[in-house]
């Protein structure tokens, strides 16, 4: 009947069956980037740049405008920073940004606290002041001393700057905003020196070890106490080191090291093009994209810090809900919060057996992986296997013409099932189906909008399936397969380890490849705990190792 | 003028109440949850039959009639009512139009005495056939209207005095006007209403009990603005509004037989609270999960003409309206004077499914999983209209 | 002078689909020289102004194709908006992109190879960025791209190695960043350079002075990027400079009056992103008019336009899968809605462009505007048969008002021309089998 089994065809006829978009996602997908992928610098996301100006100025800076799209690579965004560049406009946006966080810094209502020195004159030029200024936010700023040169230099163009406006503080707001544009700011640099015990080697320096743990465990800029210890050399001890990462596990800031890492192995970021049609789903209010993504995170974080089995959080019947979300998914919640109090969140248990437990239940996962009116069994089986368990689903389809499949008798198929069995009857469809549909139609029983139904459009909706060899007749039998697939574990420790170093860690054979099965194993054997996964990464030397480009330049 | 807000009142789609699984803890049998979403007096605008007359007016025409009653001539009272001319309007009018009433020989506000106005205006009245009620057992066969739903002959005075008036020339979803403002304003803060409904199997006929409370929160919006279905309202413990109601589900009606007293407790401008004698309800449930249905019975004539007093710029002639609930009263006579200190009366109400809880977390009740659960009471036909049209033909003013 | 484009309610409501504004006084022909095409006080040329208007998931099926080639061809149905401005546009028909055994990956693929003649390299610089180094030098803004449906993704526009430039969504937020306290009337009597703008000019050079220190210690892989990085801040320099400078008076240009409130984010109803498309078109229209740009990127949808009827569940680009062809009318009669919705979005950004007069010509004559897609046709996902237009005549080097079918050509040759249009001096453009060296010139004056 059909001629031709080719790959585009078979591709051509997985688009037919409604394996819809592929590269859907607002940031970019790094498929044939421009860029060089021996690239080790990485620019600051949306979320590290707000961390790090939090934690550096306070969180009372308002940081308003838009930051230049991420790129996504290999499923996070953390591996696609490698990539990320700065466009003409894009720069603009950075400018604006600076330019609203600089004059915060300076105005009248900040400076008292963020400004350790009083100028002589506000009207006129005071070195000494300016010094300090720079010299101090600088070292944050840059994650590091600043040169004698870049210091000076600063200190000039203030006196300049104030000159011209006969203003102290406009003298400041330039340089600050300067070096928030800075290069040195809005990318991580690696710097190699020689190993001094080894003077043959190269390492990295201090400094961007600091920088290397504080971005993975706390999505921001090093601390005080951080950059004192890189200072003194104790992260090229293994004492200092552990003292540190100890240190930084137990500390508070450790809860955004976590959020950020699973916000973007879960695609948080496409939340940004999400919007629900409000005549079939009347509850998905305008803060429900919001507080999705936070009951999603608030489950993780509490699990994680709990040190919990990672894999239970697919199953995990605890979560956090607000009154919309509840009503969104139809559970009654004990909100005793006085009448008139703003949504808060409250901590709420499923039911045994109640399907809706799990991350992946979640409106997060649900309505993030459907369509704005309806579902998609495909998107949501693809999101599955991509995000969760780093399995690959083909690409879309080629040119083929679809008039072979069409099915012209324009039957009305009431179910997603439904639909896509019509299109998966050909045998060479099956190979593409297999690997998105069980899934994504066991999660049939959620409806686009992540309320739960167990009928579409007055018919029953049949949620059973097989996967890896093993039947099931709903979502409340394929979750506990999901959590004991052994690519769920592997997935995450690669992805985490990805996170911290913006590459994914090493094949079998590939250098470093034993010491990384040794963490992985280590992993099982705590019971998957995340918190003692990224301790033993942080701590590993194959984190901080540099790789023969670096050594290169740095002869 | 025309403030309907049925901006609040898109419809929302079949899907919204559809499906939720049976929550734990629920009571025994089946109890299903609704929360209040809409409450008004039921209006029955069947405008050609209703006012033939049709000399009531709005806000402009009452004025002018309020100038002349306080000694304008219609020249300068039309003058004044056109607007544009602030130099001719006497000072001292807006005193002159409040002060009427008087009061031991002294000009006295007529908000606070409008017994005391001399020669208060008289309105037009219902006199069509129609109305939504009860037979609340109403002596006077004459004053009976009949029930668009159930065809039965039913006391409903307050909707005779107030029929005509254009402050209720709504027809549902709108409310009357100083109705739908005081809700569409208060629901975001006020407590809300809670019912429930109990019985064997909802699918079939057969003994039921509806339980009201109040909670501790006010009512959640959805993304148009409408009533959020399946939200969580906690029962308020103080029990003021608990109100047991036993009644039954027979020819596609729930009904409560004649219960001596309902009582809800409230924080609103129009309905601070509610209060109805020897009361009777029906509910119905629509297509779409929303319960629908009417409360009977005698209220207090002078509690309900205040809350329509004491709001202004209603458009309404409330003087006239006061004097016209008085008229009607029809139940509970004062043994001194001999005048009825309560009329009969109806209220139209919406409740979309919700979840109850008492503040220890006990889920008292749950929406219904879907209209099949409710079968036996479900509406089959769309909510009856009255056929005189829904746009009523009004005055033009001079 | 100020002109009002709609008032804030309406921009809160997102409701109204703008079409004609009325803007400013009409150059008066004594202003310009002899033959309209300069200012004759200064002798500058009228600015080169050049327009791309991106729409997803193709238009068709292959109905939309006009029986007759050449002039006095019988506009189809599918294109029964773009009517009034037959005489003005060129239609070309039956072009493909050449995959040379690439993958076809939908959405993409095809739009890359129309906007960058290359179908296997993402990044590479896209038509609008090659033509606006040529003709964008010396404004404020070397473009503005702008996504209808909420997508700052939807952009085709890439500067070579810097990825896709983001685009606004938001009209608010467009009308704060070129009209708002940093605007310069052109129109001005008095021009005195912003001590502010000096500061921000003069401080730059901290940043430049890092570069050397940097580059000693990077891989050749991280000095390319950071090369990228100071092209874009050189860029940013450039339009500080810019701002230092007195400008050219611009007798069409008209400040619009302000705009407030917050805009929706993501779209997802046809009606609201047209209502979106039209307040762009306005603001794009003054910014061309004031001189802040010479090259706008408008995307109506992403790739995968996600946009849908009210009521209706299933989106545009599900659609074009999902639906049959009818069998009587040969095309997707839903899929069809939304393509009359966006060939009315392209009618109304043509009549806004037009609305703009400069001496006997109205902006719009003078530009050109390259309206594209990503597909061919709809329920193929096609690379073939791509419905491409050109309207306005680019400063009079285009001959217009005909169909042009090239069927087996590349498309990338139809961009190749719109370059030799805007007077570059370009000889040849794409790769492999979409590598043109010689423009269509029965289309060029």
């Amino acid at each position: 009947m059909y001629q031709s089994t080719t790959k585009s065809f078979r591709r051509a006829l997985c688009v037919a069956a409604g394996l819809l978009p592929i590269a859907f996602s607002s940031a970019y997908a790094a498929e044939n980037l421009g860029g060089d992928p021996s690239a080790l610098s990485l620019r600051l996301s949306p979320a590290q740049y707000r961390q790090t100006i939090a934690d550096i100025f306070g969180t009372n800076i308002v940081i308003d405008g838009r930051f230049e799209p991420e790129v996504r690579e290999q499923g996070l965004l953390a591996i696609g920073a490698r990539w990320a560049n700065v466009s003409d406009t894009g720069m603009d946006r950075y400018d604006e940004l600076a330019r609203g966080i600089a004059a915060q810094v300076v105005s009248p209502k900040n400076r008292g606290t963020l400004i350790s020195c009083k100028p002589k004159s506000e009207t006129g030029a005071d070195d000494a002041c300016a010094r300090a200024f720079i010299s101090g936010y600088g070292r944050l700023l840059y994650r590091r001393t600043l040169s004698e040169q870049e210091v000076a230099t600063r200190v000039k163009l203030a006196a300049d700057a104030t000159a011209t406006t006969k203003d102290f503080y406009i003298g400041l707001s330039s340089v600050l905003s300067d070096m928030l544009i800075s290069p040195n700011f809005l990318f991580r640099y690696r710097t190699v020196e020689t190993d001094p015990t080894k003077p043959n080697e190269k390492r990295l320096d201090s400094y961007s070890k600091a920088a290397a743990l504080s971005y993975f465990l706390w999505n921001s800029t090093p601390d005080d106490q951080l950059i004192k210890a890189s200072e003194k050399g104790e992260l090229q001890t293994a004492e200092g080191l552990r003292r540190q990462v100890d240190r930084m596990i137990s500390s508070p800031a450790m809860e955004s090291g976590i959020r950020a890492f699973f916000a973007d192995m879960l695609h948080f970021s496409d939340f940004q093009t999400v919007a629900k049609d409000t005549t079939f789903f009347p509850r998905y209010t305008t803060k429900i994209n919001d507080l999705a993504q936070e009951q999603t995170l608030r489950t993780i974080v509490d699990h994680v810090r709990a040190n919990k089995d990672y894999r239970d959080l697919i199953t995990t019947r605890s979560t956090y809900l607000t009154r919309s979300l509840a009503a969104l998914y139809g559970v009654p919640l004990a909100d005793t919060t006085d009448n008139g109090e703003p949504d808060r969140f409250i901590s709420y248990t499923y039911p045994e057996g109640d399907p809706r437990a799990g991350i992946l239940a979640q409106v997060s996962f649900i309505a993030l992986n459907s369509h704005s009116a309806r579902t998609s069994p495909t998107l949501r089986g693809k999101a599955l296997r991509e995000n969760l368990l780093c399995q690959t689903v083909p690409p879309p389809p080629g040119n083929v013409d679809f008039s072979a499949v069409e099915n012209t008798s324009n039957q009305v198929l009431k179910t997603g099932r439904d639909r896509l069995l019509a299109h998966s009857a050909s045998p060479a469809c099956a190979g593409c189906h297999k690997i998105t549909d069980p899934i994504g139609l066991a999660l049939e029983n959620f409806d686009a909008a992540g309320g739960f139904r167990t009928s579409e459009n007055g018919a029953q909706i049949d949620t059973s399936g097989v996967l890896n060899s093993v039947k099931f007749k709903g979502v409340s039998d394929l979750l506990p397969l999901i959590r004991n697939d052994p690519a769920l574990v592997s997935c995450v420790s690669r992805k985490i380890y990805a996170f911290g170093t913006g590459k994914m860690p090493p094949r079998a054979s590939e250098r470093g490849s034993e010491e990384w099965a040794a963490i992985e194993k280590k992993f099982g054997q705590d019971g998957y705990k995340v918190l003692n996964l990224m301790r033993q990464i942080a701590l590993s030397d194959m984190f901080y190792a540099v790789s023969p480009v670096e050594v290169a330049a740095a002869k | 003028m025309d403030f309907r807000t049925t901006g609040f009142r898109v419809r929302a789609g079949l899907l919204a109440a559809a499906v939720v699984l049976p929550a734990s803890g629920a009571m025994a049998a089946q109890t299903y949850g609704y929360v209040v979403s809409s409450l008004s007096t039921a209006t029955w605008n069947d405008y050609n039959a209703n006012c033939p007359q049709n000399i009531n007016g709005h806000g402009l025409d009452v004025r002018r009639r309020d100038l002349i009653a306080i000694g304008l001539t219609p020249a300068e009272a039309d003058k004044i009512v056109k607007g544009g001319d602030e130099e001719s309007v006497p000072k001292d009018i807006a005193g002159r139009l409040i002060m009427r009433a008087m009061v031991n020989g002294k000009p006295a506000s007529y908000y606070s005495a409008p017994e005391a106005v001399p020669n208060p205006p008289m309105i037009e009245t219902v006199v069509g056939p129609q109305a939504f009620g009860f037979d609340l057992g109403g002596k006077a066969t004459d004053s009976k209207f009949t029930d668009p739903d159930t065809g039965a002959k039913v006391d409903n005075q307050l909707w005779r005095a107030v029929g005509c008036s254009e402050n209720f020339r709504f027809i549902p979803p709108s409310l009357p006007f100083t109705e739908e403002i005081s809700w569409a304003v208060t629901i975001d803060t006020a407590p809300a209403w809670m019912l429930s409904i109990t019985g064997e199997d909802l699918a079939k006929d057969g003994p039921v009990t509806v339980t009201f409370e109040r909670a501790t929160q006010h009512l959640e919006r959805d993304a148009n603005g409408n009533i959020m279905t399946h939200a969580t309202y906690m029962i308020d413990p103080k029990g003021r509004s608990h109100n047991v109601l036993k009644g039954e589900i027979k020819n596609g009606f729930l009904t409560i037989a004649t219960t001596d007293k309902f009582y809800l407790q409230s924080e609103m401008p129009f309905f601070p609270e509610i209060e109805l004698n020897k009361a009777q309800l029906r509910f119905q449930v629509m297509p779409d999960g929303k319960l629908f249905g009417y409360w009977g019975g005698y209220t207090d004539w002078k509690r309900y003409a205040y809350m329509l007093t004491s709001r202004p710029g209603s458009g309404a002639d409330v003087l006239g309206l006061y004097h016209a609930l008085k008229r009607f009263a029809d139940a509970a006579p004062d043994p001194k004077t001999g005048q009825n200190t309560q009329i009969s009366m109806t209220f139209r109400m919406e409740a979309v499914p919700a979840f109850h809880m008492t503040l220890d977390s006990k889920v008292m009740a749950s929406p219904a999983a879907d209209a099949s659960a409710v079968s036996a009471m479900m509406r089959k036909t769309p909510e009856a209209r009255p056929k005189g049209g829904e746009e009523p033909p009004r005055l033009k003013t001079n | 002078m100020e002109t009002s484009i709609l008032a804030r309610r309406q921009v809160l409501r997102g409701m109204l689909a703008g079409s004609a504004v009325s803007v400013g006084l009409p150059i008066l022909d004594c202003v310009l020289n002899e033959n309209g095409n300069a200012f004759a006080a200064t002798g500058k040329a009228i600015p080169e102004r050049f327009a791309t208007w991106f729409w997803g998931c193709g238009l068709g099926e292959g109905n939309w194709v006009p029986k007759a080639a050449g002039a006095d061809y019988e506009l189809p149905e599918q294109l029964s908006a773009l009517k009034p401005f037959q005489k003005r546009m060129l239609l070309f028909s039956g072009s493909n992109i050449m995959l040379d055994g690439a993958n076809n990956n939908t959405h993409t693929t095809g739009a890359m190879g129309i906007t960058q003649g290359d179908v296997n390299k993402q990044f590479k610089a896209s038509i609008d960025t090659i033509i606006g180094d040529h003709i964008g030098r010396g404004t404020r803004f070397r473009s503005i791209e702008v996504g209808c449906a909420g997508d700052p993704g939807a952009t085709w526009s890439v500067r070579e190695g810097q990825g896709r430039q983001p685009a606004e969504i938001s009209p608010i937020k467009l009308y704060t960043r070129i009209f708002g306290p940093e605007y310069v009337d052109p129109n001005a009597g008095e021009f005195k350079p912003d001590p502010q703008v000096m500061v921000r000019h003069s401080v730059l050079s901290g940043v430049k002075d890092e570069r050397d220190a940097l580059n000693a210690k990077l891989g050749a892989a991280d000095r390319a990027k950071l090369d990228n990085y100071f092209t874009s801040l050189r860029s940013l320099e450039q339009k500080l400079e810019i701002q230092l400078q007195k400008p050219d008076p611009l007798e069409a240009c008209t400040k619009p009056a302000a705009m407030e409130g917050v805009d929706k984010g993501a779209l997802t109803l046809a009606t609201e992103a047209m209502a979106r498309a039209g307040l762009f078109a306005q603001l794009l229209a003054h910014t061309l008019a004031c001189g802040q740009t010479r090259v706008v990127n408008l995307a109506l949808t992403q790739g995968i336009s996600p946009l849908r009827r009210e009521g209706e569940s299933t989106n545009h680009h599900a659609y074009t899968h999902e639906e049959a062809i009818d069998p009587v009318l040969g095309y997707q009669v839903k899929v069809k809605w939304f393509h009359d919705q966006y060939m009315q979005a392209l009618h109304d950004y043509l009549v806004t462009m037009d609305s703009i007069k400069e001496g006997d010509k109205s902006m719009l004559d003078r530009m050109l505007v390259f309206a594209f897609t990503d597909h061919g046709a709809p329920r193929l996902h096609s690379v073939r048969n791509y419905p491409l237009m050109f309207f306005g005549t680019a400063n009079g080097r285009l001959k217009t008002g005909m169909h042009v079918p090239r069927p087996g050509d590349t498309t990338v040759r139809i961009g190749f021309t719109a370059q030799q249009a805007m007077g570059l001096p370009v000889s040849a453009w794409g790769e492999g089998s979409n590598r043109v060296t010689s423009p269509i010139s029965e289309v060029l004056a």
